[in-house]
């Protein structure tokens, strides 16, 4: 089994309770079993007992979880217990008692590259013929869901005279890896490798922080890296890099407050803090703190890619914690990293307002 | 006796309790009675550990207001089925273990923040509150509790109250039990009750301070109002390096005896600072390390840690200064993660006592020579961390790195350790304890500590919960 190379994540996380504040799920569901004691309980039962992986309230259990990644990253040994509920649902997968949802859903993705079965909006093979140096990955909640985030991107781009080769509907493979399905997973990144090496870029932006997750941490692991000679940025990263060196006009500026909150993948996974407040700042807004701290996950579940098809429910309960953490929802302007965060928070009874960093860069550069 | 599980009786109960609190609130998954069978106790840890089966909740009901909870015990009364009030599940004496299965009382979703008065600087706030999720928005408004726990980031409000609990500024601010303004309690049999609003009357004895410190045998504590404080306008530390233990102390006594007001004083004795303060803060010397701290206006603070490192110097310590005082205080809690804390497959134990400065070190050293004459393998350490103008506070710990592999003979060994070494410490004027409370861990022993006055208590008891539902067996209080 995948989890029992992380016995050591077990043994420390099993009777530890210095994280759980900061449980994404468990701080919405006040189940013990979502917190990284719970699920270490669990896996802790499991490895003495392997036939537990077919109990259907410990898997269920394992996959609710939003993987925010906020636990690790308080930690003062960062155990690594997003790690281990990913290797434990490898396991679940492996043995064929993944729930029938999640079943699907990996289906799905396989199929359509997206997990809303959606058909492709734009042939990748035809686009990938193109060649440039900057190839633009749209991951399928920009391009399904809202196209104006990509539009946003693509638009500053211009402004700023950077020439960019969007790519759209090809799956990352990400979902698939944190549902369990790593040959799938695996498969998909390679698909991806080809795309690029065929583009001949030097640079791989995305919007989508998990989709950066997967290009730079998990596609070496699953051979399928883009090599050195490629780089990988998150499109906010690379927009303020941009900016630094062209210096454009910002138009609107004035004293627009904001409100940044963090992405999952690119906070808690890459400690990729600074450089979003870092743009914002360098397009004259005013940064206030969003919340009462600064470690909790308000990604509502970013970090599971797909939570919100998966678990809708727990999700609202995610929006809900962050309507509740916000000084003035009905008014307060949220900029978010992250298609997904974004599209969950438009999506309530009560729509936030949100944008992304690319929304505001080309606003604010347009 | 409860219906099995497998009987419709157990479905008509979960449908009653379904219809109390909502159907999604009573939960019955396996992950979820896992989760809710093992808290910080070592024997649930170690019977876990060993491959044995605790005792787990039949149903595992979250009441989302106070009504539900009165709802919840009344059901339980109707059935006389033991309800057993669940936090944060961080408590190490085993107070939360279902130990007669029943129902686990999750009061986590009560975490509303109530009312912020400014005027009186106090705060009304329901009892599951996560403590560092209080702390958090009382600061974004430029409060604070200045309930500082090591678990603050684990446990309930509702856990500190039922255990009175401390934190590490203690020292100046005080336990729970002195922030606690008023209580609102629901009683065993479900009638919902408000004690008197502020803490300084003379209307008869104190039924909040009666409350706190009852660890769910008498009711479910379901809102309280707090003090709250300004944010210290700075707060700074020193450390000093005493050749040992009595030298430390007599500082430290110096210190709270002058009046001075610390928010912390904490005197780590010889082998805790050989193994502790090494491992944890990276200060690898010989001796009794002790750290204070001051905080409030600068000028004052200035003037009080000057004059709390005078009264140190005259036992010719070595000066650790400000950065390793500060160090820590950043380190507090770095402490109790692993693998800085002890953990299985050692035995560990926190002999929590607390005395007079007179008699203080007699019981530091009755327990140390009970422990480490009578059980070979096992170490002892301490330090003293709340102080008081009349004593301090003991936190000695046991340790047994290879304890038995058989885990009813490491129970036996563990339970005789506790047995010898507080009965040794009562004989010195020690109580137990100072903030973990009584729990399972230590409810045989009560009769010890209290004498003839244990049946007050009884009394009590016997009179609010007429059908033992609450909470039964922890306390010393009689089973099912
Ligand atoms: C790492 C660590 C460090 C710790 N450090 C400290 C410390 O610095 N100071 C300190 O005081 N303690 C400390 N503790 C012990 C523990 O956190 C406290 O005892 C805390 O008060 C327990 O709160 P909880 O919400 O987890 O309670 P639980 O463990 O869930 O319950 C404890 C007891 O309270 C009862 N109870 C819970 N809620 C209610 C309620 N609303 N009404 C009535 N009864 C209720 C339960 O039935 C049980 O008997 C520490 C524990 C850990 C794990
Ligand atoms: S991740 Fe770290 S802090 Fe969280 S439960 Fe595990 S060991 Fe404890």
């Amino acid at each position: 089994m995948r989890s029992e190379t992380l016995t050591n994540v077990i043994e420390a996380c099993r009777f530890c309770f210095m994280c759980r504040h900061l449980a994404t799920v468990g701080n919405v569901t006040f189940r013990e079993s979502d917190t990284p004691r719970g699920t270490a309980l669990i896996l802790d039962k499991v490895r003495r007992d392997p036939a537990l992986l077919q109990c259907a309230d410990y898997v269920e259990c394992l996959y609710r979880n939003a993987l925010s990644g906020a636990c690790r990253k308080h930690c003062v040994s960062s155990y690594d217990e997003v790690g281990l509920v990913l290797a434990a649902r490898e396991d679940i997968v492996a043995v064929g008692a993944a729930p029938k949802a999640v079943a699907v859903l990996a289906e799905t993705l396989e199929r359509t590259g997206n997990p809303f079965g959606a058909a492709a909006r734009t042939g990748a093979k035809r686009r990938a013929a193109t060649t440039a140096d900057v190839l633009y990955f749209v991951d399928p909640y920009a391009a399904h869901k809202q196209p104006e985030i990509a539009a946003a991107f693509l638009a500053a781009a211009k402004a700023l005279g950077v020439k960019v080769l969007p790519v759209e509907g090809v799956d990352a493979g990400k979902a698939l890896l944190v549902l369990g399905y790593r040959d799938q997973a695996a498969k998909a990144a390679k698909r991806v490798r080809k795309l690029v090496a065929e583009s001949g870029c030097k640079t791989v932006v995305t919007s989508c922080p998990a989709c950066f997750d997967a290009f730079k941490n998990d596609y070496p692991r699953l051979g399928a890296g883009f090599g050195a000679k490629v780089a990988i940025e998150h499109s906010g990263a690379f927009l303020l890099k941009v900016l630094e060196a062209k210096k454009p006009k910002i138009s609107k500026r004035g004293k627009a407050k904001v409100f940044y909150l963090d992405s999952d993948f690119l906070r808690n996974y890459n400690g990729i803090v600074d450089e979003p407040r870092a743009l914002l700042r360098a397009l004259g807004l005013a940064l206030l703190p969003f919340g009462t701290n600064p470690e909790e996950s308000c990604a509502c579940g970013e970090g599971a890619v797909v939570s919100d098809v998966l678990h809708p429910g727990v999700v609202s309960l995610l929006r809900a914690r962050v309507e509740e953490l916000a000084d003035d929802p009905a008014h307060d302007t949220l900029v978010v990293a992250s298609p997904y965060t974004k599209h969950v928070l438009v999506s309530g009874v009560r729509p936030l307002k949100v944008k992304t960093l690319d929304e505001v860069v080309a606003e604010r550069i347009g | 006796m409860l219906p099995t599980r497998d009987s419709y009786m157990s479905e008509m109960i979960r449908s009653e309790l379904a219809d109390a609190v909502g159907d999604e609130h009573v939960l019955v998954d396996e992950a979820e009675k896992l989760g809710h069978s093992v808290d910080y106790y070592w024997m649930a840890e170690m019977w876990h550990d060993r491959g044995m089966r605790n005792p787990t909740p039949d149903f595992v009901v979250r009441p989302g207001t106070t009504e539900e909870v009165a709802k919840v015990l009344r059901i339980a009364n109707t059935y006389k089925i033991p309800v057993t009030p669940w936090g944060g599940g961080s408590g190490s004496q085993g107070g939360a273990l279902p130990i007669y299965n029943g129902i686990i009382l999750d009061v986590k979703r009560l975490n509303r923040i109530i009312e912020v008065d400014p005027v009186s600087m106090t705060v009304k706030v329901e009892s599951g509150i996560n403590t560092q999720h209080l702390e958090w928005a009382l600061e974004k408004q430029g409060y604070s509790t200045m309930h500082y726990p090591a678990s603050i980031a684990c446990a309930t409000l509702g856990g500190f109250l039922a255990h009175r609990g401390t934190g590490v500024l203690s020292t100046k601010y005080g336990k729970i039990e002195d922030m606690v303004m008023s209580l609102e309690v629901v009683l065993p049999t479900g009638e919902i009750i408000k004690t008197l609003p502020v803490p300084r009357h003379a209307s008869g004895p104190d039924l909040t301070q009666m409350f706190l410190g009852s660890e769910g045998t008498l009711g479910v504590m379901t809102q309280a109002t707090l003090k709250i404080h300004p944010i210290p306008e700075c707060r700074k530390f020193h450390a000093f390096l005493f050749k040992d233990m009595t030298t430390a102390m007599a500082a430290g006594r110096g210190i709270m005896l002058s009046r001075l007001r610390p928010c912390v004083v904490r005197l780590y004795d010889e082998p805790e600072t050989k193994r502790l303060i090494k491992r944890v803060l990276g200060i690898d010397k010989a001796g009794a390390y002790l750290v204070f701290g001051f905080d409030g206006p600068r000028e004052m603070v200035d003037f009080e840690l000057a004059r709390a490192c005078a009264i140190c110097r005259e036992g010719n310590p070595e000066d650790l200064g400000t950065e390793l005082g500060e160090l820590w205080w950043q380190h507090r809690y770095k402490f109790f993660y692993p693998p800085f804390m002890f953990h299985l497959p050692q035995a560990f134990g926190t002999l929590d006592t607390v005395a007079t400065f007179a008699n203080i070190e007699k019981v530091y050293w009755a327990m140390k020579n009970t422990v480490e004459q009578n059980f070979t393998g096992v170490a002892y350490i301490g330090h003293f961390s709340h102080w008081y103008e009349w004593g301090c506070m003991l936190y000695a710990r046991f340790i047994m790195d290879e304890p038995p592999q058989d885990p009813r003979e490491a129970a036996r060994l563990y339970n005789k350790i506790w047995d010898q070494a507080i009965r040794a410490a009562i004989r010195e004027g020690g109580v137990i304890n100072e903030h973990h409370g009584v729990g399972l861990k230590l409810g045989r022993l009560m009769k010890d500590l209290y004498g003839p006055a244990f049946v007050v208590l009884q009394g009590i008891k016997k009179t609010l919960d007429p059908n033992n539902i609450m909470n039964p067996g922890k306390m010393g209080f009689e089973g099912v």
